[in-house]
């Protein structure tokens, strides 16, 4: 049907006068709200209509309730219906779906009769797109819950299915796996002790104190029976307080088992007493956690530690990847995956290097395994180049320089090849302890920083920036302790070190053009890729390393070091929740990002391609890139040019 | 065209838009769901209540498609009336002569308004008393009449109250209103200004659709059980 042009120009007074009143049209113009209005429909639902059936229907335009109100519920496998909320009058219902592209994620009915404005889809995502307030109001009020949701789907949609890799480390508490306690005097005899685990099948007892049956003074295992008394010839009528390991180590029994495994793997302890409201409810041990399900990091650890021959190694390490994947569904956040990639990392290196050690024979000299860059603040992802060096103590004489020289050159050489072997790839910077430069006794190593703090050359300070970073992966951890105190009282003495180390870091620009528009090249390639690494998250390294050199703190990691910053004062607790929380999603966002690559077969990279991402995910990075300048505006406030 | 030559032809026939939404509605199916026609909401504004000497001065109306409202193209005119000085009811319609002496005659309304009608039923609140007017014109600057089938919301109220109601509840019909306004209140529907073609449409439409969709829930689902309810004889 032809249509006059007359028939378009009539604005509808009642729908725009609507807009008008609501958050957060009211910041529009005249112009744009009576566009809006001119696009709008209007609908009524009877009392009891359903509108919106969770991960079923598809939204096509955003509600906006005129008269009436509705409710949001979801409904689960039992049909149980949980309550979530009501809406009335000016409320809107589907802008989370429209934004994120995908199905209803709450079930929508009314509970009155109910009229309401339908926006079409496209109209309400341009506004998002154009006007950066819209987009906030409504990011603004998806709050942390639904962040949480949006962590959901990037674990639940971007991955591939698999069955029966269900893990429960996220949502079991090791309260609910501790059994009966079963205990014994410290004054009873070792045989007494061994007869009761007889008995009660169980592989350790806690021990209490002889005056005071509800205080845990330590715990006895099997091992200690089997190598502190059969093996060392004890008698076996000695209490067995002489054989106890005590203090014992306790853990709450709301914590999750993840965190206990966590702390099970950092401190090789594998029997923790479990603590309720002050009181020791029994023991949980690593056998119990392994229990609940089959192929966790604890098992991939055991097999690490167990290992004999390093070629074993290699397929271990490439187990790493699987392990992560299966983490990151259960609901890990970054900082936790990034922590547990790190701790298997380690214990590869470590055991390598001891059974190394055994092949080549000890050390002439205490020597540290450093690790580098990522690798030094526990932030691999799963494209991890070596980055490594070793420091050893100084030689006394040049005899033992010789040694030393020859025994690490060696040392090194294999343990580089070995790491290759293992999937770490060579780092293009030759930024390893092959390097003769970085395999170098403590004074020149102090040497190196007195050198690049003392006389800044902004050139070379840019690739030095990752030694900064240093932590102690394997061998005498004292060595890295004393230079890490060397560099900290160098580094605070110099301003202008520190000064040409903050100019640097806000010498990155902030990607926001990213987000301007989707430019496709001539040649159809994305010339508008991301790199989240360089773009987005080195900024949060640098200025996290920056304040931390500034203030002496000894941590490498950067969460820890943002978090010890904010304990100590030196920063707001608003720019370090708000740098946390940009920083944990960004780093989400390109582990899964790699997993996927790795996944599909190809080399994970960080180059991510917008059209991958969703509606939401282009806000949180957009928002998360928006807590850069802030940073910025720190340094630069601290460290002002003029 | 070749009409127009034809001797005596001239006054009888009605204008080719007349024609052809006659045509459309010869063969019109009236079994279909009712979310698969076209409506027409519309309200006009008169001179007076006078049939013989009034005239239309303002038309308002908007189409309802997928039984929902478009905002997008709605039609509202003033109407430059014959007799100018004629116009006792612009205080309660608040248009003012300045407002009608600039506005098109119905020579030229008219045939955009049967235009934007076509192949649509029409609704309106006391539709009967729209038609007359609009009958009245179109025979006279269009020589015919419109040959859209309408709907009576006003009739539909009152069929809306007898199912609620009961037909042997004991009331007296003089208590209840069918008035646009009051209904909406009684409803709980989004209030309108009262007494301007535009906004008087709407206040209809909004009651349309509440009772389509109320009706729809009693299993009045295609436009021949609506029909029942607010129908309007033939014009």
């Amino acid at each position: 049907m032809s249509q006059d042009a007359d028939v378009h120009a009539v604005a509808p007074e009642m729908a725009v006068a609507f807009f008008r009143d609501i958050l957060p049209f009211n910041g529009l113009d005249d112009a744009t709200l009576n566009d809006l209005a001119r696009h709008c429909r209007v609908d009524f639902y009877p009392k009891g209509t359903r509108l919106l059936t969770a991960g079923e229907t598809e939204i096509t335009h955003l509600f906006l309730i005129q008269r009436g109100g509705v409710k949001a519920f979801i409904e689960d496998d039992q049909g149980e219906i949980t309550l979530k909320d009501f809406r009335g009058e000016g409320a809107y219902i589907g802008a989370l779906g429209i934004i994120r592209g995908t199905l209803a994620n709450l079930n929508i009915e009314t509970v009155e009769d109910t009229f309401c404005f339908l926006l079409p889809r496209e109209i309400f995502l341009k506004l998002v797109e154009e006007k950066p307030s819209f987009a906030h109001y409504y990011l603004k009020s998806f709050s942390e819950k639904i962040v949480k949701t949006a962590y959901r789907e990037l674990r639940h949609h971007k991955l591939s299915k698999r069955s029966g890799d269900d893990l429960y480390l996220f949502s079991v508490k090791v309260g609910d796996l501790v059994k009966t306690l079963r205990k014994v005097s410290g004054a009873d005899s070792i045989q007494e002790a061994a007869s009761l685990m007889t008995e009660f099948r169980v592989g350790c007892l806690l021990v209490h104190d002889s005056a005071d049956e509800h205080n845990i003074v330590g715990i006895v295992t099997d091992r200690d029976l089997r190598s502190k008394v059969v093996a060392a010839g004890l008698n076996y009528s000695l209490p067995v307080m002489e054989i106890m390991s005590g203090p014992v180590q306790t853990v709450l029994s709301q914590a999750l088992c993840f965190d206990v495994l966590l702390k099970m793997m950092s401190t090789s302890i594998h029997h923790l007493a479990v603590e309720r409201r002050g009181q020791i409810i029994g023991v949980v041990t690593s056998h119990d956690i392994m229990l609940l399900q089959g192929h966790s990091p604890y098992y991939l650890f055991k097999e690490i530690r167990g290992q004999q021959k390093i070629v074993g190694l290699y397929s271990l390490a490439q187990k790493i990847p699987e392990v992560i994947r299966g983490l990151i569904k259960e609901g890990a956040k970054a900082g936790n995956i990034t922590q547990m990639i790190a701790i298997l990392n380690d214990h590869i290196l470590e055991r390598m290097l001891t059974l190394l050690e055994q092949d080549l024979g000890p050390p002439p000299l205490p020597y540290c395994w450093l690790l580098m860059g990522s690798e030094g603040r526990r932030e691999q992802t799963f494209k991890t180049d070596q980055d490594n060096a070793i420091l050893y103590a100084d030689p006394a004489d040049d005899t033992e320089k010789e040694t030393a020289e020859i025994y690490f050159k060696e040392f090194a050489a294999r343990a580089i090849d070995h790491l290759v072997n293992c999937g770490y790839p060579l780092c293009p910077g030759e930024i390893m302890a092959t390097n003769p430069k970085w395999c170098q006794p403590l004074s020149v190593w102090k040497g190196y920083f007195a050198n690049w703090i003392g006389a800044p050359d902004p050139a070379e300070l840019l690739n030095a920036t990752i030694f900064f970073d240093f932590r102690s992966g394997f061998g005498d951890a004292s060595l890295a302790r004393e230079l890490r105190k060397h560099l900290n009282h160098e580094a605070q003495k110099k301003d202008i070190f520190l000064f040409h180390l903050a100019r640097q870091c806000m010498s990155t620009r902030v990607p926001l053009s990213f987000f301007k528009s989707f430019i496709v090249d001539k040649d159809g390639a994305h010339k508008n890729q991301l790199d989240i690494k360089r773009q987005g998250l080195t900024p949060f390294v640098n200025f996290a390393r920056v304040l931390a050199l500034k203030h002496g703190i000894n941590e490498t990691n950067t969460l820890a070091r943002l978090k010890a910053l904010f304990d100590a004062d030196f920063i707001s607790r608003d720019i370090w929740a708000s740098t946390n929380d940009a920083y944990e999603l960004q780093m989400q966002q390109r582990l899964i990002h790699q997993l996927r690559q790795i996944e599909e077969g190809t080399l994970p990279d960080n180059h991510i391609n917008p059209e991958q991402l969703s509606e939401l995910d282009r806000r949180m990075l957009k928002d998360a890139f928006t807590v850069i300048e802030r940073l910025y505006s720190v340094l630069d406030k601290m460290y002002p040019t003029a | 065209m070749f009409d127009f030559f034809k001797p005596g032809s001239w006054f009888s026939n009605p204008a080719p838009q007349l024609q052809k939404n006659k045509e459309f509605f010869l063969e019109f199916d009236q079994g279909r769901p009712l979310a698969e026609y076209s409506f027409v909401v519309c309200d006009t504004e008169l001179t007076g209540l006078n049939r013989k000497k009034d005239e239309l001065i303002s038309i308002g109306a908007l189409r309802i498609t997928d039984l929902q409202i478009d905002l997008s193209s709605m039609f509202h005119h003033f109407i430059q009336p014959r007799d100018l000085a004629h116009t006792e009811a612009t205080l309660v319609h608040r248009i003012t002569p300045e407002q009608l002496e600039g506005a098109e005659p119905i020579e030229e309304i008219l045939p955009k308004f049967v235009e934007y009608i076509h192949g649509s039923l029409l609704v309106g609140h006391n539709l009967p008393l729209d038609m007359h007017f609009l009958n009245k014109a179109a025979r006279k600057v269009m020589g015919g009449t419109l040959s859209n089938p309408g709907i009576d919301t006003m009739r539909m109220a009152q069929g809306y109250k007898r199912v609620r109601l009961g037909h042997y509840h004991e009331h007296n019909p003089r208590e209840i209103s069918y008035n646009l306004d009051d209904l909406g209140r009684e409803y709980g529907l989004p209030v309108f200004k009262p007494h301007d073609a535009l906004e008087d449409a709407l206040q209809t439409a909004y009651l349309f659709l509440y009772f389509i969709k109320k009706f729809r829930k009693g299993g009045l689902v295609t436009l021949k059980d609506i029909f029942q309810s607010g129908r309007v004889g033939s014009f």
